[in-house]
């Protein structure tokens, strides 16, 4: 496979791949290097691409396993979590993105869900994946996703209402 | 009317039972301006959602490029296969001086001689050679025999 071919195809999912792994990581920077990763794997293997029934599913299944080995690694060393992102100084996208204060609210408490829900709502509420297409991912089965979908919804609803009552931001 | 199906397409949406595009209505209807009071609260759920699919790294990934030989060399195979057209054409194009009678005999009589004497030869070993050739009458026998 070509190069400009490579880049055609990835281009369609890699932005998934990215906010699946800033989902995961957190950090923007770890992101991009997960991404970085995940690409730089599969143009290695793409003489093997034709076998791969869906590259972007695949890709998102390589996505998952590297951020789960990075947080892993990080409980292991018990590193403390570095993020460059907490305090956002530059212009940035993601900034003009997670202006609203009270948006980026449901951003805080999504990142408190467990991972694997964290990562089907991504999956499911963000990037719109149906769940066959999510329990192939994840390597579940798909009423397994329902309930976390169903459960981390339900979470986050919680919060919500909670957030709503008393007001605090 | 309206009101009512979003309310239970909410109810739905937290047991995990809606569909893609039943949740693709919830979020076009969050994102609308008519949102009533007690429903305020989902208007961040799903636009935050609808914010999210926008998010793309700031940084661009890099592909390695291809193996460093062949790389460097690659704009070059077509000025090396130019010049080995060029220099071909110019080995096949004979030399005209090499062309040219030299004369080597003063005495035109002498050259008749000497070169009757070539000739002769040339016709000996002709004849000798011929000699053999006999045998292919033979052939030509037994072929005009089958053929017949």
């Amino acid at each position: 496979m070509k190069e400009r071919a490579f880049i055609a195809l990835t281009n369609g999912f890699k932005d998934k791949l990215f906010r699946l792994a800033k989902r995961l990581l957190v950090s923007q920077e770890e992101a991009e290097d997960a991404t970085q990763e995940v690409l730089l794997k599969l143009w290695k293997n793409k003489g093997k691409m034709a076998e791969y029934k869906n590259v972007e599913a695949f890709a998102m299944t390589m996505t998952k396993n590297y951020c789960y080995d990075k947080l892993k690694a990080k409980e292991n060393n018990n590193l403390k979590i570095v993020h460059s992102n907490y305090k956002d100084e530059r212009p940035s996208l993601q900034k003009q993105v997670e202006a609203k204060d009270s948006v980026d609210w449901v951003g805080k408490i999504l990142d408190t869900l467990p991972e694997q829900q964290r990562m089907i709502i991504q999956l499911r509420d963000i990037e719109e994946y149906d769940n066959t297409e999510i329990a192939e991912m994840l390597g579940i089965n798909e009423s397994a996703v329902r309930a976390a979908i169903s459960r981390g919804r339900k979470k986050i609803r919680e919060e919500l209402i909670k957030k709503h009552n008393y007001g605090v931001g | 009317m309206e009101l009512a199906r979003i309310e239970k397409l909410l109810d739905k949406y937290f047991e995990g039972e809606t569909t893609i595009s039943e949740e693709k209505e919830l979020k076009v209807y969050f994102t609308g301006e008519t949102v009533p009071s007690h429903l305020e609260k989902y208007k961040d759920l799903f636009g935050y959602f609808s914010n999210q699919s926008e998010v793309v790294a700031t940084r661009e990934t890099t592909l390695p490029k291809q193996t460093t030989m062949v790389r460097y060399l690659y704009p070059f195979i077509g000025v090396a296969a130019s010049i080995a057209v060029v220099i071909g054409i110019f080995m096949s194009i004979p030399d005209p001086d090499t062309t040219q009678v030299a004369d080597t005999y003063e005495d035109p009589e002498i050259a008749l001689q000497k070169t009757k004497e070539v000739l002769s030869l040339v016709a000996q070993y002709m004849n000798e050679g011929k000699k053999d050739l006999v045998y292919l009458n033979e052939f030509e026998n037994t072929t005009n025999k089958l053929i017949k």
